[in-house]
């Protein structure tokens, strides 16, 4: 079974940037598997459990996924409010969103005065690249970690939370590890029951998937 | 050979890009499925700086439950579930190694699929002789199956009903996974004639 877990120990983990980067598609993509290539803009806040397997038992992070658009000095600070970790994202297709970084690092140290932060550029699975990575250095100045990430491709997609756990525990050597499964129940699926879904599968089988060849 | 579609709509978020936007006027002929182009990434960067920790573990032995089974069968996947909302659409499950698993002690078997690198479930139930695999429309590598319950949601234990589908990286590969998946049938409705 899985470990009791605290409630207190529910890690607060502040997520913002420009709208359009890519936050809440990084976060579903986390949640369910899915990618969302539509963009859809979050009103407020959303907040999300994202639970990972390490090395050191289950992480729970409650992440805060803020409306982007607001921009800088439009968030309210009760999104910020013990916050005990962030991510500030920008698209590295958009050199706006990566000008804005500095804005929106001091809209948050404001609040969240000394906690562990990870700058993450996201789209790097775009060919047509803006930001290069010479030119990302902000993070430099404030001792934030940063990550290429792609919530399209996955690429680096789990690691600004391995780090951000690292320093919570303040131990390095932490891992994802295998998430147990549960057991199976020895019931028996009665096969007259599978009839009834003939035609919603016949249905779905008709429409296609999502289009993506990589594998 | 099946069409490698280019997608024209990337996912361009409208907002404040418009001037960046290069008019793409050469669609350029890939001459190979160069799907991994040559790509520049930027290093990741840690710094070493310490936090006053928040959280406060140890190491925990972890379990898979899988310790008494025995790995059948194994190829890479990418797995799909039918959802309704808000619309009919197939949407993504997970990418990874879609596993068939045999119990030690009962012989059952079961089918059990991670998500590379954050090695979440995303599908877990018996391979019962009741199932049955059906072609997708216009793919030669894919097959979708009703699931009555599924249990890779540690959340609800009591099982999810699920419509599935499932993409290999060629017509072969899903072949191999369709035999496979037979053969299992077969073996656990000896199992389960002998239970009832």
């Amino acid at each position: 079974m899985a470990s009791v877990e605290k409630k207190e120990e529910h890690i607060k983990l502040v997520l913002v940037g420009d709208g359009g980067v890519g936050k809440t598609t990084f976060v579903q993509r986390h949640l369910t598997g899915e990618f969302e290539p539509r963009y859809i803009p979050t009103l407020g806040v959303s907040v999300h459990a994202l639970i990972f397997y390490t090395n050191f038992g289950k992480i729970h992070f409650n992440v805060w996924d803020t409306a982007g658009q607001e921009k800088f000095g439009g968030l309210r600070d009760g999104y910020y409010i013990q916050g005990n970790c962030a991510i500030i994202m920008f698209d590295v297709t958009s050199r706006l969103s990566y000008k804005n970084v500095p804005n929106w690092h001091s809209d948050l140290t404001r609040v969240c005065e000394n906690i562990p932060i990870v700058l993450c550029g996201n789209k790097v699975d775009v060919k047509d690249r803006k930001v290069k990575p010479s030119q990302i250095v902000f993070h430099r100045r404030y001792n934030l970690s940063y990550y290429d990430v792609s919530a399209k491709s996955n690429y680096n997609f789990e690691k600004p939370f391995v780090w951000l756990t690292s320093k919570l525990l303040g131990n390095k050597s932490v891992v994802l590890v295998q998430q147990p499964t549960l057991k199976l129940p020895e019931t028996v699926i009665d096969q007259n029951l599978m009839s009834l879904y003939e035609k919603e599968v016949a249905d779905a089988a008709a429409r296609p998937l999502p289009d993506d060849d990589d594998l | 050979m099946s069409e490698v579609e280019k997608k024209e709509e990337t996912t361009t978020t409208t907002v404040e890009k418009t001037e960046e936007k290069k008019e793409e006027t050469t669609p350029a002929p890939a001459p190979a499925p160069a799907t991994e182009e040559k790509k520049e990434y930027a290093a990741d960067d840690e710094p070493n700086v310490d936090y006053e920790p928040t959280l406060k573990r140890d190491i925990v032995e972890v379990k898979t439950n899988e310790e008494n089974e025995e790995v059948l069968f194994e190829i890479r996947a990418k797995l799909y579930r039918f959802d309704t909302d808000p619309s009919p659409q197939w949407k993504e499950r997970g990418t990874g190694n879609v596993r068939f698993l045999k119990d030690k002690d009962t012989n059952r078997i079961r089918v059990v699929m991670r998500r590379d690198k954050t090695l979440k479930v995303c599908l877990n139930h018996h391979v019962s002789p009741a199932l049955s695999l059906g072609e997708m429309a216009g793919s030669d590598k894919s097959w979708v199956w009703k699931c009555p319950k599924d249990f890779s949601d540690e959340d609800r234990p009591e099982g999810v009903e699920e419509l599935f589908a499932i993409r290999f990286a060629s017509p072969e590969n899903a072949g191999l996974f369709k035999t496979e998946f037979q053969r299992c049938q077969a073996e656990n409705e000896k199992i389960e004639k002998k239970t009832e």
